[in-house]
């Protein structure tokens, strides 16, 4: 369960955010702001290694004290980002990327509404569905 | 314009994503084009008049219905042979009226609204008007003048799609059909 989830656009604008209801919800954005810089060093490196496929799925970008970020890139290079308590040690990595999976299905549905616009933010009434459902429930 | 002996099989079928995008992308430029959902409404109906006039022949061509005798088997060749061929989806004919001149066609999977949520601010869009339009066009080569409405409409929250065929009038009574 994700304490939040965030889709970041190709030129790195936040498309969308959701968090738990908590205090200091720029904590969360701060969060993800900083893995940013992780994805875009998983991601340069990867490209001038191999010509081949590459893996979606970037694994854990960084542990914090409280939380784990992970991250998962589309060919697209639209950013998923989630982040989760550290305290929960019951996710396994498979879970996580079945979270990824089920995230980027949700977002090429939403993306294939013709009144969608590219880039534009995410107000889309299914994918903030899905996202509710992998979010912890309090 | 019978394609009986041209093609065997069908073998120009189109990925019905492919077919939902394009109807999705049509609907999009109308409405940054019009800005007014009635506008659009209404222009979607005409595309759907102008598909329809042009439809019917390759159904008839296609599918050797004979002449229905009432309307009743209207409805039913409408509901099973023509939304099977041209969409593949069969909506179900219900809510006849007491005189037997109105019915609903219900639709449950539409493809054309297959990933489309309509946007904040255009409620009284009506995206699959173009059903509409068609059915009409397509009824008056037939010499059957019929009024098509939606009254229920999957993307503003009711469960099924529903389309309301109302017979108008005949056109020409120049063939009698069968029993009047």
């Amino acid at each position: 369960m994700a304490v939040c989830v965030a889709v970041i656009a190709k030129d790195n604008y936040p498309l969308y955010i959701r968090t738990i209801a908590v205090d200091n919800e720029l904590k969360f954005h701060y969060t993800v702001h900083t893995s940013l810089d992780v994805v875009e060093e998983k991601i340069s490196s990867v490209a001038k290694n191999t010509a081949d496929l590459r893996e979606l799925y970037l694994g854990l970008l960084y542990p914090t004290e409280d939380y784990k970020v992970y991250g998962y890139v589309t060919n697209t290079k639209v950013k998923f980002v989630i982040v989760v308590e550290s305290s929960n040690t019951v996710l396994r990595d498979n879970e996580i990327r079945s979270m990824f999976r089920k995230l980027h299905n949700a977002y090429v549905d939403m993306f294939c509404n013709p009144f969608y616009n590219h880039g534009d933010v995410i107000s889309s009434r299914s994918f903030g569905e899905v996202v509710n459902g992998m979010m912890v429930q309090d | 314009m019978s394609r009986q002996t041209a093609r065997p099989t069908d073998s120009r079928k189109v990925s019905a994503e492919l077919f939902t995008l394009t109807y999705g992308a049509l609907v999009s430029q109308l409405l940054k084009d019009y800005e007014n959902d009635d506008d659009v409404n209404k222009q979607l109906e005409k595309i759907g008049y102008n598909i329809g006039i042009r439809a019917i022949e390759d159904f008839l061509a296609r599918s050797n219905v004979t002449r229905c005798n009432d309307f009743r088997e209207t409805a039913d060749v409408i509901s099973k042979i023509a939304f099977k061929m041209f969409l593949g989806i069969s909506p179900a004919v219900t809510n006849w009226s007491p005189a037997g001149d109105e019915f609903s066609l219900l639709i449950e999977n539409n493809p054309l609204t297959d990933f489309v949520e309509l946007p904040e601010g255009h409620n009284k869009l009506n995206y699959s008007c173009v059903l509409c339009g068609a059915l009409k066009g397509a009824l008056e080569m037939v010499q059957l003048e019929v009024d098509v409405k939606i009254v229920q409409d999957q993307l503003k929250g009711d469960n099924v799609t529903e389309l309301r065929v109302k017979f108008i009038k005949r056109l020409e009574d120049a063939i009698p059909a069968g029993e009047d």
